[in-house]
């Protein structure tokens, strides 16, 4: 199309637009067309050449305000293969929340393998995922493109060449290996950093905790975050440091927390202290005790009834009272020390019962081998096999046939299957979900086999996970432990 | 398998299903029969009369059926028709380990619930098999003064339709000019109301698919900005004037009749000895499900050739009713299949039917079209529109690029090698990964204003984007 007929084309456009005929403006090669017809016929054959000019002629052009997103970086582990995306995405789709969706992301980069970009992505401020995703999650964050992570060791002087995932995964990988080149760096960069930014740098002290911690976290008493105080306190309460005066004071809290306890004794000869919580009058007090739990710290409570840590926690009366019992578990979990936590978690699970699902609380300061155990204990006992659903932080792909079989897991997800009722086989579908996730390649084949041959249909969804599980094997590149 | 021709006769919905479904048992109407007996499952791919077929998939222990089609009849003809010939003809099944995923999903949709009636339900004597058997032998010899009767109907309905076809093109070309009359501005305001009353003139006046096109006016421009609505109505009545135009001059040609009036059948099609037809690989782009004014649903799949040493594409459309629901699909973006597709008469043939289906193929990159060589991405589209100027959505395999995005967050697809020069804006919203990923090639629709994306390849692999 030449000069004049864009010309032309446009005065036509504007007529038409209002209404009215455009014969007179028209380029003189289109009049030549439309000549010898009605004035209606006319328009229609310039209508007719201008919607093919508009179409074929003209182009449309790059805006300059174009923007282009940095390229979205490979991750280390090789991508799923095509033959079970479709498996991966219907085990995502299944999977209702965020939590259960990064447990299908950490089973397959367990083996080996990371999820492909359109499929899933993590969000920018993605803090579960396994680690192999930190590039996306920076590339997520990134706005400008402008900064590349360096490959090289953070230090103080490339602290902000890193983006905020790859910084928190450098930094707690340096927390293991050298926790005191670690803090010395969180030292001197948390305090120029956004409230938000500083508490996530905090929290990653509670990697490689040790008592040369100490006198930083104790600096921290004066951050203007309250946040970040309540952190410091309570990994100080860790190190078995009392955060707040014992002066029994108005404004102690431990104090007044200790007046929802009663303390007395039991045993004939050797008579032991025992702590069971006291009976509440209203849910004003309930209230009020929750609140004095989430902000005071195990030491201090403990040291009010001049007990140590283990003393106060061995002494306490399980099954007295639910709620109680849920709150000192999150206590010990929050501000417990690491002994205390083992402690805890050993001698429930040893007794058995419901008192043992209290170390579901306790799961993320737990290492793999009592996360396991306490997997294994949930899946012996009939009764409270939904709470296995609960557990955070477990390792994926190592439960054996015979953890499910020598139970009462198997018989129980088997009759929930054949059965009619709908809430057992809700709890069911959830519970097949969770093991997707926990078992071994062969434990979740087998176990599709059972439930399938108890009545459930071999494409359920609630058997995505397991079926991903098991096609996982045949590709598996990297053994788990 | 368990079926006997009394179970079959107690199931059908009624005499003529039974019949219907006589004539589908002929094995050449199934290009796929298979069957798992671990699972008691049988399945198959009927080809009905819409251009994909329909799959049908029966649990042979309670009975249990599920078919794409959208018959409100259940089972349908097509179900009746698979018992039929696992009652009769069960060798005919080729045993599977395995279950596709159309099926897998089915099984997992269901709860087995109630176990197969035991007793034959009330109402069965007034079906029979051997009658729906004896349907086609029945069927009278006519003589030779009743064909020349109803071909001589034929006709005058023939020559009915074009005159009516013929008024109804006047009153469209008048209806045109009172647009532009009126002011392009006011149609676009209020071009609902206009398009619709104009259609349903149309329709009145057999200008069928005509009309179901102008419904679609006032949609396709409500997707645009407002300042790009009058070049967008422009277009939309300038084709609709050349469409008008060119049935006038060949109102027997088989693209402008069904453009404009009505649709060949796909028995018609099958037995046109001019109708293109190819043998090849194809992938499955992806698919396009559109609600229209009509009350129909369009359903179309494009497929992409992979024999071919340039970029040619295929689409096949169905229509079905809203109301019978969303049917599940016949195949899914990504599936690759060996087939022979027997494409509509046209000038650049787009829309095809699949007459046989070999197998499915193994997945891989695209074939290297040497897209790079193409300077201008719409080529393709300048083509088209070069053979047929009516048509609105020319399917286009561009170049490598990348998705970028405006100010205004709209997403523009850009050559690499050329990112001053020309960019298309993408229909709908962009998928933010999206804009990290390099495309090597990508498949999409080109309406003359908007890119609507298909699938692209990638470093990442192939990418589904419909």
């Amino acid at each position: 199309m030449n000069e004049g007929e864009q010309t032309g084309l446009a005065t036509m456009r504007d007529c038409w637009i209002t209404g009215g005929a455009s014969f007179d403006l028209a380029p003189t090669a289109w009049k030549t067309i439309a000549d010898d017809a009605s004035a209606d016929e006319q328009e229609r054959r310039l209508l007719a050449i201008a919607a093919q000019a508009l179409d074929v002629a003209l182009r449309p052009a790059a805006p300059k305000t174009l923007k282009r997103r940095p390229p979205l970086p490979r991750l280390a582990l090789p991508m799923l293969p095509e033959r079970l995306r479709p498996l991966s995405r219907a085990a995502l789709k299944h999977a209702a929340d965020a939590r259960r969706k990064t447990r299908v992301v950490t089973l397959i980069a367990s083996r080996g393998f990371v999820l492909h970009p359109m499929d899933w992505m993590p969000v920018a401020s993605d803090q579960n995922s396994p680690d192999v995703y930190a590039p996306w999650i920076d590339w997520q964050a990134s706005l400008d493109g402008e900064r590349h992570a360096p490959q090289e060791k953070l230090t103080a002087e490339n602290w902000d060449e890193f983006y905020p995932a790859a910084r928190r995964i450098a930094l707690a990988e340096m927390r293991r290996s050298e926790p005191a080149s670690a803090r010395l760096l969180v030292e001197a960069k948390a305090s120029g950093e956004p409230a938000e930014a500083r508490l996530a740098l905090v929290e990653l002290m509670r990697f490689g905790l040790n008592p040369e911690d100490a006198p930083f976290l104790k600096s921290l008493s004066a951050d203007r975050s309250g946040k970040v105080r309540e952190l410091a306190g309570r990994l100080l309460a860790r190190l078995g440091e009392h955060g707040r005066s014992i002066d029994g004071g108005p404004d102690d809290a431990a104090a007044e927390l200790a007046a929802f306890i009663s303390e007395g004794k039991s045993g004939f000869i050797r008579r032991r202290s025992i702590y069971t919580p006291a009976k509440l009058k209203s849910p004003a007090q309930e209230k009020r005790r929750a609140e004095l739990f989430e902000t005071c710290n195990l030491v201090d409570l403990a040291a009010r009834f001049s007990a140590s840590e283990p003393e106060f926690i061995g002494a306490w009366q399980f099954g007295a009272d639910n709620n109680a019992d849920i709150l000192i578990a999150r206590m010990v979990a929050a501000s417990g020390s690491d002994a205390t936590v083992t402690h805890m978690a050993d001698a429930l699970v040893a007794d058995g019962g419901k008192p043992a699902l209290f170390v579901l609380h306790l799961t993320p300061r737990l290492d793999s081998r009592r996360k396991r155990a306490l997997v294994r204990m949930i899946l012996k006992q009939a009764n409270y096999l939904n709470a296995i659903n609960l557990a955070e932080g477990i390792d994926a792909g190592w439960l054996e046939w015979d953890d499910l079989s020598n139970g009462s897991a198997l018989a129980a997800l088997r009759s929930a299957v054949a059965g009619n009722d709908d809430a057992m086989r809700r709890g069911a579908d959830d519970m097949l979900e969770t093991i997707g996730f926990l078992a071994t390649a062969t434990t979740a084949a087998k176990l599709i086999d059972e439930v399938v041959a108890a009545g459930m249909p071999p494409a359920a969804p609630s058997l995505s996970v397991l079926g991903l599980n098991a096609a996982l094997a045949e590709h598996q590149s990297r053994t788990d432990t | 398998m368990e079926f006997d021709l009394k179970t079959i006769e107690a199931l059908a919905p009624d005499q003529a299903s039974l019949s219907a479904a006589s004539k589908l048992t002929k094995r050449s109407n199934w290009p796929r029969l298979e069957k798992n007996e671990q699972q008691a499952l049988i399945w198959g791919e009927c080809q009905g009369s819409g251009s994909n077929p329909y799959r049908v998939v029966v649990d042979t222990g309670d009975h249990g059926y599920k078919c794409t089609c959208p018959s409100r009849k259940f089972p349908c003809k097509h179900t009746l028709a698979l018992m039929w010939i696992a009652a009769t003809a069960p060798a005919s099944f080729a045993a599977a380990e395995s279950t596709p995923e159309w099926v897998s999903d089915w099984l997992g949709r269901r709860r087995k619930t109630t176990p197969p009636p035991a007793q034959l339900p009330s109402g069965v004597a007034a079906k029979s098999i051997d009658e729906a058997a004896r349907t086609d032998e029945s069927a009278a010899v006519e003589d030779v003064a009743a064909v020349e009767r109803r071909e001589a109907a034929q006709r005058k309905r023939a020559e009915d339709t074009r005159q009516a076809v013929s008024a109804a093109l006047d009153e469209l070309d008048q209806w045109i000019a009172d647009q532009l009359r009126l002011g392009l501005s006011g149609f676009v305001d209020g071009s609902s109301d206009r398009c619709r009353r104009i259609a349903a003139r149309l329709v009145d006046m057999k200008a069928t698919a005509l009309a179901g096109r102008i419904d679609e006016i006032p949609a396709r421009l409500m997707a645009l900005r407002s300042e790009e609505k009058p070049d967008a109505a422009i277009r939309e009545l300038g084709k609709l004037v050349l469409l008008a135009k060119a049935w006038r001059a060949a109102p027997d040609d088989p693209e402008l009749k069904r453009l404009v009036s009505t649709s060949e059948t796909r028995e018609q099609v099958l037995a046109n000895p001019d109708a293109r037809r190819v043998e090849s690989f194809w992938e499955v782009l992806g698919e396009k499900i559109e609600s229209r004014r009509d009350g129909l649903v369009s359903h179309s799949t494009w497929l992409l050739d992979l024999k071919s040493t340039t970029p040619q594409f295929a689409v096949l459309l169905d229509y079905f009713p809203a109301s019978a629901g969303r049917r599940s699909n016949a195949f899914a973006p990504g599936d690759r299949f060996d087939a022979k597709l027997v494409f509509y008469p046209a000038r650049k043939p787009l829309r095809a039917l699949v007459a046989e289906r070999m197998g499915e193929v193994m997945s891989g990159a695209w074939p290297d079209f040497s897209l790079g060589a193409t300077k201008d991405p719409l080529a393709g589209h300048a083509s088209y529109q070069d053979a047929a100027p009516w048509i609105t959505d020319c399917p286009l395999l561009l170049p490598p690029g990348a998705i970028l995005v405006d100010d205004r967050g709209t997403g523009w697809w850009q050559a690499a090698d050329d990112p001053q020069g020309i960019a298309l804006p993408i229909a709908g919203a962009v998928n933010q990964t999206l804009l990290g990923l390099d495309l090597a090639a990508t498949a999409a629709l080109w309406d003359g204003a908007r890119l609507d994306l298909l699938a692209a390849q990638s470093g990442f692999g192939r990418l589904d984007l419909s």
